[in-house]
């Protein structure tokens, strides 16, 4: 059975208690939203974008544990990094999310984000992990319409 | 039927949670956003009790709604 500790790791429990760059960007030239109308998590992207830089980013919303942590470790991971250095991040950590991420591969790129490697044993958890991250995708690519995981 | 809050954790770390414990209930809209929105809410979780459910089970659930908010404490 898998372990919960696995899945609500301190980190985890810490930035959902209290999660970083929760606030509106005054200074935003792009948002998304992010809405799963099933379970009801619902974040609003904002980013900064200076040329192809990530010049700041922040969310807002509501949602539980797993995905606001998800959302406030997102900012804090892709602050400053390009659109596809941002993409890139994404992509390693949804497939660290979903298990295809090897347990002795290179997550160094993922920095604190490995903390959400328990969510691979909580298949139904994954969208929560991952609303934020597709939210910023849309707000990257400049789509107006909401986003879902559902 | 009992929908409810448990302080100010999600419902759906409390379903996760108990699910965990082999106990399941739901969790989320419940497919009524209106009444949502009416108490201001983003989701409840609910335990269904029928006529095949025991005392143990209750107490199970009980037992598991403790264990939530001692992973959350």
């Amino acid at each position: 059975m898998p372990d919960l500790r696995e899945l609500y790791q301190e980190v985890i429990l810490e930035h959902s208690k209290a999660p970083r760059n929760y606030r509106e960007l005054a200074t935003a030239n792009h948002r998304a939203e992010g809405y799963n109308p099933l379970c009801g998590d619902h974040f609003t992207v904002y980013l900064d974008l200076e040329g192809d830089s990530i010049r700041d980013i922040s969310f807002q919303g509501s949602g539980c544990a797993i995905s606001k942590a998800s959302a406030s470790l997102m900012t804090q991971s892709v602050k400053g990094k390009t659109r596809a250095e941002a993409d890139r991040v994404f992509d390693q950590f949804h497939k660290l999310v979903t298990g295809q991420s090897p347990a002795n591969g290179n997550r160094a790129e993922l920095g604190k984000l490995a903390v959400f490697s328990g969510v691979s044993e909580f298949p139904v958890r994954v969208k929560c992990a991952t609303l934020a991250w597709h939210t910023l995708h849309a707000a990257l690519q400049g789509k107006q319409q909401t986003v879902s995981t559902e | 039927m009992l929908s409810f809050l448990l302080d100010s954790i999600h419902p759906h770390d409390i379903g996760t949670i108990l699910d965990q414990e082999g106990i399941a209930i739901r969790t989320g809209h419940h497919c009524a956003q209106p009444v949502m929105q009416r108490f201001g809410i983003a989701a409840t979780a609910r335990a269904s009790f029928a006529l095949y459910n025991t005392r143990e089970e209750v107490d199970a659930l009980v037992e598991g709604i403790q264990k939530v908010r001692e992973v959350f404490a």
